[in-house]
């Protein structure tokens, strides 16, 4: 009789392993399951499409990406889709440039450092934009399209009765695919989302400028993600960087270089890793949606794999020269220039001299202060400790009291100038504050060749960019004055000069 | 449980029985997928399925009572009225296709409803169809409008047409019920969200017959925001094409604007139209399509044609036509056949051309995307319009891709000269000016469309100068249009 119930028993437990080890396989596949990303032509189209890991715990379930602008139009600032938010988007290509797709379970779709740091330009509207790699992405709002995902996330409408029907326009979905589409997955993006929204009411305070295209506000961001600190009233919206070159960057052991607008990271690889870590390449321990288990993958495989992309990075980057200037320049104009630039500009922004990439200070060099206190002795303290925490090493940020001097390559190509982006061509930047533009638009990429800059007046400037107000908190045009004595004919050939840079 | 009589237990397996029996049945019924197919290539094109029906499927006995309930809303006596073509002996128009989908038998459309046309030798002769010909009497936007306006009438609900389908006895009781209980409710909900989504095309003038506003329509099913759209992208009205010879057009820049060079995607973009999305598409039957239109070709010009003239006329052609738009008919090689004329340079309205965007371009990458192999990757925002081949060129009057000159004698013609106002839709040959007749307002009760040139979209200039013939001699110009005949 004993012997018969340990034998049920037995029986059942069985059946019971059977079935959790079926569940558990199924599950791994639909959840989790790693599909190789495809091999990349070169690593230029690895920047621009390549996964730098965040797709495991910010990755959200591709159809469900796929159809929110669909039935969320209301929430996008124009006609058009994601291509409203002015991503960069190759003609033929499935995913804008700064978007990555990838199988972990279920196609995920999460971004890469390309989404700030690929820029367009065009010499006029009837063209296909060129696209230029490493650049800073001035078309593209960041800003409005975490709205857009947040305010999604906000509607009622977010749920399987809506969603599901619009994804089957695009999709056979299995019947398990639908259950796991119900119950799972639009649940959990839609918490993660209006998780989202918690972290980011900052930005939306009164009296907080938006950042426009081409611009976020990088100090706040890394303070508010990575750190504990509490929200303060600073503001620090501030121009995505270039990032080409890098080599020139780093300087040789003991010179000290920095990076970042106000110098607070005085290493390549810390810019590259804690910008990596901000678009969720790392465990976030805010997600629920892979939550414990991408803890545990992190420690046993992704952080190996996390160091060998970012020292992959760095190698590309280090080495991607900066592009030519693509209209014509005239070389003895050019050559009258240089001998301006070496006298009033070298000494701060050429390769190797004694102040470049240092910290200038802010009562030297007068621009808008706002970025600068943004940062603080605290959030770098804490924010040095978090990266330790996941077990990486990389040389700890700082707290400086000014705003860096960065070289000049690839100059044509990161207008707006200064750090905020507060003057719209290199001509006007020569000239003293007060004849600088106090309103223009930025977001629109034909290029303004006599200026050096991008087109910011005009109908189709104020169509498709964003109004740039000077007298707003933090998008001050003052300081940086040097040159701006000269006589026309000299700012004309130091211009010229600058276009070759 | 031993002491039980044989009898419930009989009685029970009786009952599973019946229940399995009934179960597979009704199983079968509502996982019935079953369209109407066609033994002959080109009835298929006419009549064959692309699978919109699957989702956007008309109960064919909705579509059988529409005309009759609501007859107000149409400009004479049935479809007909719209320009749909009835054939003898078939119970729906051409470009029509029938499907059963879970029992229910339904209707929508195919590729043949905007690309076949008829033509008249005089206006007592019979109507030819024309297969592969712009089906350019034709009013889809007229037939979207009557839809609408069905959907909004208070006469469409579900008493009302399924008491008119009761008594026409063409569906069985639960059909029945499920029209009364489901499908007039979903039909009308899914019009009158369709109606909103399409309200943008009444701000641009009428498409008129044998037009769409081709790429607004994409818009609007990606739903993008309408509203938002900048006013130089509102009007995209363009002449339905002719769709011959498709094999050898491989590589050439379709569409008017030549913003595609895959003959396939532009088959799947197009069968967009057709309600074939991604998982409703039937790829064998539109593989079936697509291989009819690589090799069927325009018929020849059924009328005398002088050759005294056509020998001049082929100089002609040879030194101004042929480089954009091949050596002849047949053969379609020439140095920019089937790439994009700048719009600087051919001058013809740029609506259409403004109405595709580079934010549509890169939305239709995503098109297809659950399906690697067929993901839409062709498509470019271009500037300017591309150069067609000329196969079947009498029959795809009027020209230029607004269709806004009504015979090839007056493209030859600087704009001034061209006529400003004329009648489409028509379909009785100019035999002297190639093209159709084009000022019939209306005949046997009716009425052909007035095309005014003067409104936006439908600009008549362009296409014009020295290069592109028009300061030809008359006799030159004659000449020309006689060879063009051979085409």
């Amino acid at each position: 009789m004993r012997s018969k119930i340990i034998r049920k028993l037995f029986k059942l437990l069985l059946a019971l392993l059977l079935l959790a080890l079926l569940g558990g396989g199924v599950a791994w596949y639909k959840l989790f399951r790693e599909v190789p990303e495809p091999k990349w032509a070169d690593e230029s189209e690895r920047f621009k499409y390549g996964s730098i890991g965040a797709e495991f715990s910010r990755g959200i379930p591709y159809y469900i990406w796929e159809v929110l602008p669909r039935v969320f139009p209301e929430y996008l600032p124009g006609s058009g889709g994601y291509k409203s938010f002015g991503l960069v988007w190759e003609e033929g290509h499935e995913m804008p440039v700064g978007f990555t797709k990838q199988v972990i379970g279920f196609p995920r779709v999460a971004n890469n450092c390309a989404i700030c740091h690929v820029g367009t330009w065009r010499s006029k509207e009837e063209e296909a934009p060129h696209l230029v790699v490493a650049s800073p992405a001035n078309t593209v709002n960041v800003q409005a399209m975490l709205r857009f995902l947040i305010n999604c996330g906000k509607d009622s409408r977010f749920n399987a009765r809506v969603l599901i029907p619009e994804i089957r326009r695009d999709v056979k979905l299995s019947f398990l695919d639908r259950l796991l589409y119900r119950f799972v997955l639009i649940p959990l993006t839609r918490s993660a989302l209006q998780r989202q929204e918690q972290q980011f009411l900052w930005m939306n305070r009164p009296g907080v400028p938006d950042w426009g295209p081409g611009r976020d506000d990088p100090m706040n961001l890394t303070k508010y993600f990575m750190t504990t600190q509490p929200v303060d009233k600073s503001i620090g919206q501030a121009d995505f960087p270039s990032n080409w070159n890098l080599k020139v960057r780093k300087g040789t052991a003991g010179t000290n270089l920095f990076l970042n607008w106000s110098c607070d990271t005085p290493a390549v690889r810390s810019v590259l890793i804690d910008s990596a870590l901000g678009l969720g390449a790392a465990p976030d321990k805010k997600s629920r949606l892979s939550y414990p288990i991408d803890n545990l993958h992190w420690k046993l495989k992704r952080r190996a794999w996390f160091e060998k992309r970012m020292d992959d990075l760095d190698n590309f980057l280090s080495n991607l020269p900066p592009p030519k200037y693509p209209f014509k320049t005239d070389e003895f104009l050019a050559a009258k220039g240089q001998p301006i630039y070496e006298h009033y500009c070298a000494e701060c922004h050429d390769v190797g001299a004694p102040r470049t990439s240092k910290v200038i200070p802010i009562a030297e060099i007068g621009t808008d202060r706002e970025r600068l206190d943004t940062w603080t002795q605290a959030a770098a303290a804490e924010a040095n400790k978090v990266v330790k925490s996941l077990g990486i090493n990389r040389p700890d940020m700082v707290k400086n009291e000014g705003y860096c001097s960065p070289p000049l390559d690839g100059l044509w190509m990161r207008a707006p100038y200064l750090h905020n982006g507060s003057v719209p061509t290199l001509r006007e930047l020569l000239e003293p504050v007060e004849k600088r533009t106090k309103v223009f638009y930025v977001g629109y990429d034909v290029y303004d060749p006599v200026n050096v800059g991008f087109v910011t007046q005009g109908a189709p400037a104020e169509q498709h960019g964003w109004k740039h107000d000077v007298t707003v908190r933090g998008e001050g045009n003052q300081g940086h004055t040097y040159g701006t004595e000269l006589n026309d004919a000299d700012k004309k050939s130091l211009l010229e000069y600058l276009k070759t840079l | 449980m031993k002491h039980e009589t044989p009898q419930p237990h009989r009685r029970r397996r009786i009952i599973f029985f019946v229940l399995l029996v009934l179960g597979i049945i009704l199983a079968l019924r509502f996982t019935r997928d079953q369209p109407v197919d066609y033994t002959s290539a080109e009835e298929h094109f006419k009549y064959g399925s692309t699978g919109g029906e699957r989702d956007a499927g008309i109960p064919v006995a909705l579509w059988n009572v529409l005309p009759d309930l609501f007859a107000k809303y149409l400009p004479g006596p049935g479809y007909a009225s719209l320009g749909f073509i009835y054939e003898t002996n078939r119970p729906f128009p051409v470009g029509v296709s029938q499907r059963n989908v879970q029992g229910v038998d339904r209707v929508f459309l195919n590729c043949a409803v905007c690309h076949a046309g008829t033509v008249r030798d005089t206006p007592q002769s019979p109507r030819r169809v024309i297969v592969g010909m712009p089906a350019h009497g034709m009013n889809l936007q007229a037939f979207e409008r009557f839809l609408f306006a069905c959907a909004r009438d208070e006469d469409f609900n579900s008493t009302r047409l399924v008491d008119e389908i009761a008594q026409r006895k063409s569906d069985d009781w639960l059909n029945r019920l499920l029209f009364r209980y489901v499908a007039v409710d979903l039909a009308r909900q899914r019009l009158i969200t369709l109606a909103q989504r399409f309200s943008f095309m009444d701000r641009e003038p009428d498409a008129g017959p044998g037009r769409v506003d081709t790429f607004n329509s994409p818009k609007v099913l990606m739903n993008f925001r309408m509203e938002k759209l900048p006013p130089a992208e509102w009007i995209g009205n363009c002449d339905l094409p002719s769709i011959w010879n498709q094999g050898k057009r491989e590589g050439m820049w379709l569409h008017w604007d030549g913003n595609n060079n895959s003959l396939e995607e532009r088959n799947r973009s197009a069968a967009f139209g057709t309600g074939a999305t991604p998982p409703t598409l039937d790829r064998a039957s539109l593989k079936r399509m697509k291989e009819f239109t690589l090799t069927n070709t325009p018929p020849h010009w059924p009328y005398e044609v002088n050759l005294a003239k056509t020998g001049p006329g082929e100089k002609i052609y040879a030194e101004y036509c042929a480089r954009c738009h091949g050596r002849n008919g047949r053969d379609f090689t020439g140095e920019l056949v089937g790439q994009v004329t700048p719009i600087e340079k051919i001058k013809t309205d740029r609506h259409r051309l403004d109405s595709y965007t580079e934010e549509l371009c890169v939305n239709q990458g995503l098109l297809y995307a659950a399906y690697p192999d067929e993901r839409f990757s062709h498509f470019r925002k271009t500037h300017g319009y591309a150069n067609q081949p000329l196969d079947g060129l009498w029959l795809r009057a009027p020209y230029l891709h607004n269709g806004s000159v009504p015979t090839l004698r007056e493209l030859l013609e600087p704009a001034e000269r061209r006529p400003a106002v004329f009648y489409r839709g028509y379909d009785v040959m100019d035999r002297a000016r190639v093209g159709f007749i084009a000022d019939v307002a209306e005949e046997n009760g009716r009425k052909y469309y007035k095309f005014d040139t003067r409104l936006p979209g439908n600009g008549n200039a362009g296409h014009e100068g020295r290069e592109y013939g028009t300061e030809l001699s008359a006799v030159e110009k004659d000449a020309l249009v006689e060879y063009l005949k051979t085409f």
